[in-house]
């Protein structure tokens, strides 16, 4: 029987798709959804020498390098496979380092091994290669008077992608078990999830959240579901728990994001854990120190009376 | 969660939160702080001076203003949008006068600065005021007001409050030492002021600025001067009565 009702053939071209028909005839209809052609799809996903370059070039610009600061030479093997470590204490963002560096750099001899260098969009230069000083850096030291323990400052945004690179560059792929790793930093309030408003919560406040194995007290409540760690002291705790590190992340939730003696302060329950402990030798001049910061750090802004 | 329903001002989060409001409260907790205290025969603003560029002309800086005669008003948050509601404040009360020939009762000027900011948290394309305000005076009755506004447009009467930065410490020390005895006298509510003030600012008595105003008496800035004479009263009465303490437990 003729089929009446079918459907002219369109003939077949470029990004034209094979559909059925109800009378069984196989059609080739126009299909919206790009090509499917397979021989098409090949040419696209070959890389060409340039795509290969830029996305090389990329990579290289995005790289994070540990080096020493001194001799400018990169370190051959991860940061704690050169040296052991028995104590890490990691400070990201400018409030955690403020903290650390009035408190902690204070009151023992630290010297520098070693210091991250990396670029990314949230770098406020374009120049990859001559980084200067200033530019905000992750930098290591170790306490001259017991070398396995060590600080790291990092005052710079490391994005997702540099994230596991940092971790191999400072941890090494097969890190060792018998240290204990602290991390301090700041998060704004607004990002705690809570019931009760935003207003009546006593911010700054600590929070904190800690892998199994950590198993000393905790100088203040455990961070609540559903709030989560985000970015760089994420994945460190996310590494922490995967090898069985005892580790543990004080989150300090802060209104004031920049630099702030009230949001500094809110670590000191920290100065009497075991994490700090035998580290922390003079507070008041430690805190005089801290002013001093805030002060140096203060930039004229007449938004706000 | 809340990224999705913070962008647009009119818009509600599925648990009834309008994040834009809640934000430009933030805002205010970035200006200096600032308190109010209420007493029997005189109204106290008190707030912490900011820090004035070398170069910059002291007297444009100011966190206290005179809304009419009788009424004046202390902000805490963005200046600028602070200017414009004072500015807004200011011509409804002459316009009062003229209408109604009276002038604005306290009650009456904070409604009408409560509402303007209300107007800014329902309208699209606008922001609210990021700002917080303690507004003071003295009715025609004789009776001492003290109000307080916020971003969303609500205002409540209060006979102790404080706003921006630190407020919530200041608060709880008031609410710790305002009794009927702390503002019995003028002396005493301006020093009770002082006192809460001196929690939270940071160098003490010179960064500190003072206003009342009395029962019939036009607005009082305090000068420095005036002001440092206070502290010093209160640091001495501190140092008597740490001395009786530690006589006492001898």
């Amino acid at each position: 029987m003729r089929s009446s009702g079918a459907p002219e053939l369109c003939p077949a071209g470029p990004g034209a798709a094979m559909a059925a028909t109800f009378f069984g005839e196989v059609v080739k209809a126009p299909c919206r959804a790009g090509t499917e052609d397979e021989e098409e799809e090949d040419e696209g996903r070959r890389e060409t020498p340039e795509d290969r370059d830029v996305r090389q070039q990329l990579a290289r610009k995005r790289e994070v390098r540990l080096l020493r600061r001194q001799t400018k030479t990169s370190l051959e093997v991860s940061l704690l496979e050169k040296y052991p470590c028995s104590k890490f204490i990691i400070a990201i963002g400018n409030n955690a380092v403020a903290f650390l560096s009035s408190f902690v750099m204070n009151s023992g001899v630290w010297e520098e091994v070693g210091c991250a260098k990396l670029w990314n969009e949230w770098c406020r230069t374009t120049d990859t290669i001559h980084l200067s000083s200033t530019e905000a850096f992750c930098v290591f030291y170790h306490l001259k008077s017991n070398p396995s323990v060590f600080l790291c400052q990092c005052s710079c945004y490391v994005a997702e992608d540099q994230q596991y690179q940092w971790l191999e560059k400072v941890f090494g792929s097969c890190p060792r078990k018998n240290m204990q790793i602290t991390i301090l930093t700041c998060r704004h309030v607004t990002d705690y999830k809570t019931s009760e408003s935003t207003g009546s919560l006593p911010s700054p406040f600590l929070k904190a959240l800690k892998t199994q194995n950590f198993k000393d007290p905790v100088c203040c409540p455990l961070l609540e579901q559903p709030n989560i760690v985000h970015d760089l002291p994420a994945a460190v705790l996310s590494y922490c728990q995967v090898w069985k590190i005892p580790a543990i992340l004080y989150l300090c939730y802060t209104d004031v994001m920049k630099l702030d003696l009230i949001t500094v302060e809110a670590f000191k329950p920290i100065l009497s854990t075991r994490s700090l402990k035998g580290l922390v030798k003079n507070i008041p001049q430690s805190t005089e120190l801290l002013k001093k910061l805030m002060t140096t750090n203060e930039i004229q802004s007449n938004i706000y009376t | 969660m809340a990224s999705r329903y913070d962008r647009a001002i009119t818009v509600f989060s599925p648990d009834g939160h309008l994040f834009q409001v809640e934000y430009a409260q933030e805002a205010v907790k970035k200006g200096s702080t600032a308190v109010g205290i209420r007493g029997a025969n005189i109204v106290v603003l008190g707030v912490e001076k900011k820090s004035v560029a070398k170069l910059q002309d002291e007297r444009t800086v100011r966190k206290i203003c005179a809304l009419d005669d009788h009424v004046c008003m202390a902000f805490a948050g963005l200046t600028a949008d602070a200017r414009v509601v004072i500015n807004r404040a200011r011509v409804e009360c002459q316009s009062h006068k003229l209408t109604v020939e009276d002038p604005v009762t306290v009650e009456y000027i904070t409604r009408f600065i409560a509402t303007l900011k209300q107007k800014y948290t329902q309208s699209n394309g606008r922001r609210p005021f990021g700002i917080s305000a303690l507004i003071v005076g003295f009715d025609d009755d004789g009776i001492p007001r003290l109000y307080q506004t916020d971003p969303s447009g609500t205002y409540h009467a209060w006979k102790a409050n404080a706003i921006g930065r630190s407020a919530k410490t200041v608060r709880e020390f008031l609410e710790k030492n305002y009794t009927e005895d702390a503002i019995a006298s003028d002396n005493e509510a301006i020093k009770l002021a002082i006192k809460a003030l001196l929690e939270v600012v940071q160098s003490g008595g010179k960064n500190i600025e003072l206003a009342v105003i009395r029962r019939n008496q036009a607005l009082k800035m305090f000068s420095a001067k005036e002001v440092e004479l206070h502290v010093t009263e209160i640091e001495k009465e501190k140092e008597e009565a740490e001395k009786k303490k530690s006589k006492k437990s001898v």
